[in-house]
């Protein structure tokens, strides 16, 4: 009891010590706070089908500062950053994280390119930390997975060995950062498809911005309409670059105004699309902006006018400009004319990606790379799948207008689902470098076999079948090894050389699911009960016969 | 779904943070496409309040909510790694609040339509939480078919139990939302519910008067208590002493003083205790409290080392530690949609 009270006591002691620095730090508004800066960015991307993409981007900088190596142990003072991240980041020393948790199927053909290249379905999880230090490497996964579950609300835990693996091409560190470059990194992936998002994702999530959800953008974010959305993820991403350690926290929702309409108008606002509008700045980022990309053909009005920026961005500054609803209209349109004829797709590739086969145990899986350009493309393609299904290489098949191209597939490298010591079996990767001509379809194809799992490890809803991650498609040079390329010297999204070109991001395939050999789950208790029914007759007959003894017994008249 | 979220919001209305709240969801039944009111739950057919809200926190969901995870968190036996949210950080102080919903039977209830928890089961557990003093009180509520054979094996001390229906006897649902397609929210908790709905922080209405309450006509069901492992009076048991996280502090001048020359007392008693341990002549008598320091509860076992004469001071001492140490509050809530009961 006494402890408890000297425990209060000093709690009581520490709280106006940190009111007074939380006043200090209000005071240096609009300016970095010892070494931190934080800015917000808001992108509105109306689309040609009435959809609206928004893409808010919340950055803090910690100026000057590295990511922990794993042998340090000091801990710099943090007041934007968040500290309950910036904990997780220095107990397990990451020095990059790349978590994200999304909702439904990033449409490249209607939507272009995501603002945020992290659309895989599911949650996405991706570390590179620097080995060494007291704890090993997976030491630290196991523990940033848990933290970062605790933190988010999400299932992470359950992202063990089975579903981790190091894709070091697809997946590149994005700076070195600059001290002690000898230092070996390590990289840890893993995905989750069937993880769902929801308001207890971005209950926390908002926690970790310095303005909550009360001013600034992220007041925009309300649940009930950010959760509508036809898409709808959660990115978080800390890197360090040369200034410092960046944390990006990004939210992106394809929103549809004119399902809200009932199907008539294409008209947004604020007030539409989340119900809310913006009343006040926050007051500690050093500069906040609302975007939006407008297209020069269509007769939209847009609201409030005189808009910083030029013909293909209007650009709003929240500091000068609040309370802002931003409102884009159509007033010369009765009704939202949607486009029939399928247009023409925004991004260079279409994917599709599917598994065939009727049976429980074998199954084709096959992917179908479309070219839209008018130059070959060179991706890299990078497929994780958990040991549910098993790839057989020499089935391997690329196939451009119903001929086998077997030239167009190069620096195949597959490592096989390993056994581990807890006896499960890791993910198998499958990396490949593809040539997809110009105009074409490529179509790769390759055998799978489905495991036959064992009765316990069969999820509640084992009937509806497992989820399998997304395939990752990654830009590469070339000529050369298989590497993911830094996306900064591509411009406008293609890289022509020599009339070869690539994507100038990520993209990822729509997850798949598989049906799995599924028991009879009632099997055992008829099992047992059949056992032991047999059991009791035969051991009930014998005990009988071995202890009773059988007598005649004379009945006296 | 909506009567695991209706507790919850009960209990962080009446002021216990989401830190000491465990919730568990099998369903993602908010942010489902199926869903006409994306991110939002409702627990009656008018709609009129979202359960679901903006400021949620699910500790365990999807694939996590397995009758071993939550054997787990009761009694404590979770790996290293696995984060403060997800544990139930409790001692001997601590009253907690374990809330069930789901499909039951006869000394069952069942998780994700997979796997069962018996009435065994939690009973085992109860009493592994009690020798590890992971609890002071333990209030356990129940709303499933034949719910009172849930607690009919507890065999713990300090535990409260009540129950939806008796044996062979269904729990009915509320009502039915016909724009959402489903049932909302069960009778029993619906009528509880309600009767929350009239405490706040303050409110000194006891456990009786919410177990009075129970009308087996308008549940459809008849609701059980059983308090004999229970050792305080019903009608002493406050309903905040589960459900609310009260901090009162009542300051008597002359009781201060005392308190305050008390708890030095103590520190003083408790520092040397580890020190004089081993050399000091006296080890014999602080080793007996060491040994009584476990074996009953911590603050009587130190005051009956100080002097007898401050027993006034000691009462008010008493409920004082008792008023500041027992909020801490975890309801565990298992649950999902009942479409047809």
């Amino acid at each position: 009891m006494g402890r408890k009270t000297a425990a209060f006591a000093l709690s009581l002691f520490v709280a106006p010590v940190i009111s007074s620095t939380g006043n200090t730090s209000d005071f240096k508004t609009h300016f970095s706070i010892a070494g931190e800066r934080y800015y917000e960015d808001l992108v509105i991307q109306p689309l040609r089908d009435g959809r609206v993409i928004s893409t808010f981007t919340f950055t803090t900088l910690l100026e000057g500062v590295s990511p922990r190596d794993p042998w340090d142990l000091e801990t710099p003072a943090l007041h934007l950053f968040p500290l309950t991240l910036g904990q997780i980041l220095r107990e397990y020393s990451i020095t990059e994280l790349h978590l994200s948790l999304n909702a439904g199927k990033w449409n490249y053909d209607n939507w272009g390119y995501p603002e945020d290249p992290s659309v895989s379905t599911g949650a996405e999880l991706w570390a590179w930390m620097a080995d060494g230090g007291p704890m090993s490497i997976d030491e630290r996964w196991t523990g940033l997975r848990n933290a970062l579950a605790g933190l988010f609300c999400a299932s992470l835990g359950s992202l063990d060995s089975r579903r981790t693996s190091s894709p070091y091409s697809a997946f590149p560190l994005s700076s070195v950062p600059s001290p002690k470059i000898g230092i070996p990194y390590a990289l840890r992936y893993a995905t989750l498809p069937s993880e769902h998002v929801c308001t207890e994702n971005l209950t926390p999530f908002l926690k970790l911005l310095p303005c909550k959800s009360r001013t600034g953008l992220a007041r925009l974010l309300n649940p009930q309409h950010v959760f509508d959305a036809d898409w709808h993820g959660l990115g978080v991403h800390v890197r360090s670059t040369e200034s410092g350690v960046e944390l990006r926290l990004s939210v992106q929702a394809v929103l549809d105004p004119v399902r809200q309409s009932g199907g008539k108008r294409r008209d947004w606002s604020f007030q539409i699309l989340f119900d809310r509008t913006i009343d006040a700045a926050c007051p500690v980022s050093s500069w906040s902006t609302a975007r939006v990309v407008v297209s020069n053909d269509d007769g939209y009005t847009l609201s409030p006018e005189l808009p910083m920026g030029d013909e293909s961005v209007a650009m709003y500054d929240l500091a000068s400009q609040v309370p802002l609803d931003i409102s884009m209209s159509w007033p010369h349109e009765h009704t939202f004319p949607f486009p029939l004829t399928p247009p023409s797709p925004l991004a260079p590739l279409s994917i599709k990606r599917a598994l065939h086969g009727s049976s429980q145990t074998h199954g084709v899986l096959s992917v179908a790379l479309s070219n839209n350009e008018h130059g070959d493309i060179t991706i890299g393609y990078l497929e994780t799948l958990p040991a549910l299904v098993t790839l057989w290489m020499h089935t391997i098949k690329v196939e451009v207008r119903g001929t086998r191209r077997d030239d167009l597939i190069s620096d195949i490298s597959y490592h096989p689902p390993l056994l581990q010591p807890n006896g499960h079996h890791g993910p198998s990767m499958l990396q490949v470098k593809l040539t997809v001509p110009a105009k074409s379809t490529l179509r790769l194809s390759i055998d799978v076999t489905k495991a036959f799992l064992k009765y316990t490890e069969h999820p509640p809803d084992a009937m509806r079948g497992w989820d399998l991650p997304p395939a990752v498609l990654f830009p590469v040079l070339v000529d050369g090894p298989v590497k993911h390329v830094v996306n900064d010297s591509f411009v406008d999204g293609i890289d022509s050389r020599d009339g070869y070109q690539t994507i100038p991001h990520r993209m990822y395939t729509p997850t798949l699911l598989v049906d799995l050999p599924t028991p009879d789950f009632s099997m055992p208790y008829n099992v047992i009960i059949l056992s032991c029914t047999l059991m009791t007759l035969i051991f009930g007959s014998i005990f009988n016969l071995l202890t009773r003894k059988w007598v005649i017994v004379k009945v006296e008249e | 779904m909506a009567n695991a979220l209706g507790m919850y919001r009960t209990v962080k209305r009446l002021g216990i943070p989401d830190s000491n709240i465990i919730l568990m969801l099998a369903d993602d039944v908010a942010c489902n496409t199926r869903n006409k009111f994306a991110g939002s739950v409702y627990a009656k057919a008018g709609r009129h309040m979202d359960l679901y809200g903006e400021n949620i926190e699910v500790d365990y969901r999807g694939y996590e909510v397995t009758v071993e995870n939550f054997i787990r968190l009761l009694t404590g036996r979770v790996d290293p790694s696995v984060p403060r949210s997800k544990r139930l950080l409790t001692d001997d102080r601590s009253n907690i609040f374990v809330y069930m919903t789901g499909h039951g039977g006869n000394e069952f209830l069942k998780f994700q339509d997979n796997e069962e928890i018996s009435a065994f089961d939690i009973a085992d557990a109860f009493e592994q939480m009690w020798q590890k003093k992971r609890y002071n009180e333990i209030f356990f509520m129940i709303d499933t078919c034949q719910a009172n054979t849930m607690y009919s094996q507890f065999y713990s001390p300090n535990i409260l139990a009540t129950g939806s229906s008796e044996i062979e006897e269904n729990s009915y649902s509320h009502e039915n939302d016909n724009d959402i397609g489903v049932s909302v929210i069960d009778s029993y908790t619906h009528f509880v519910l309600e009767f929350m709905e009239g405490i706040n922080k303050t409110s000194q209405v006891s456990m009786q008067d919410l177990f009075s309450s129970y009308d087996p006509v308008a549940i459809r069901s008849h609701a059980g208590v059983r308090s004999d492992l229970f050792q305080r009076p019903l009608d002493k048991a406050l309903i905040t002493d589960f459900f609310g996280g009260v901090t009162q502090a009542e300051v008597f001048p002359p009781a201060q003083e005392d308190i305050q020359t008390t708890l030095s007392v103590a520190e003083e008693m408790q520092e040397p205790e580890t020190s004089q341990h081993v050399p000091g002549p006296q080890v014999d008598d602080y080793s007996t409290l060491e040994y009584h320091v476990p074996g009953n509860a911590p603050p009587n076992a130190t005051y009956t080392l100080l002097s007898g004469k401050e027993s006034e001071a000691r009462d008010t001492q008493w409920k004082e530690v008792r008023k500041w140490t027992s909020v801490l509050l975890i309801a565990s809530l298992v649950t999902w949609v009942s479409f047809a009961r």
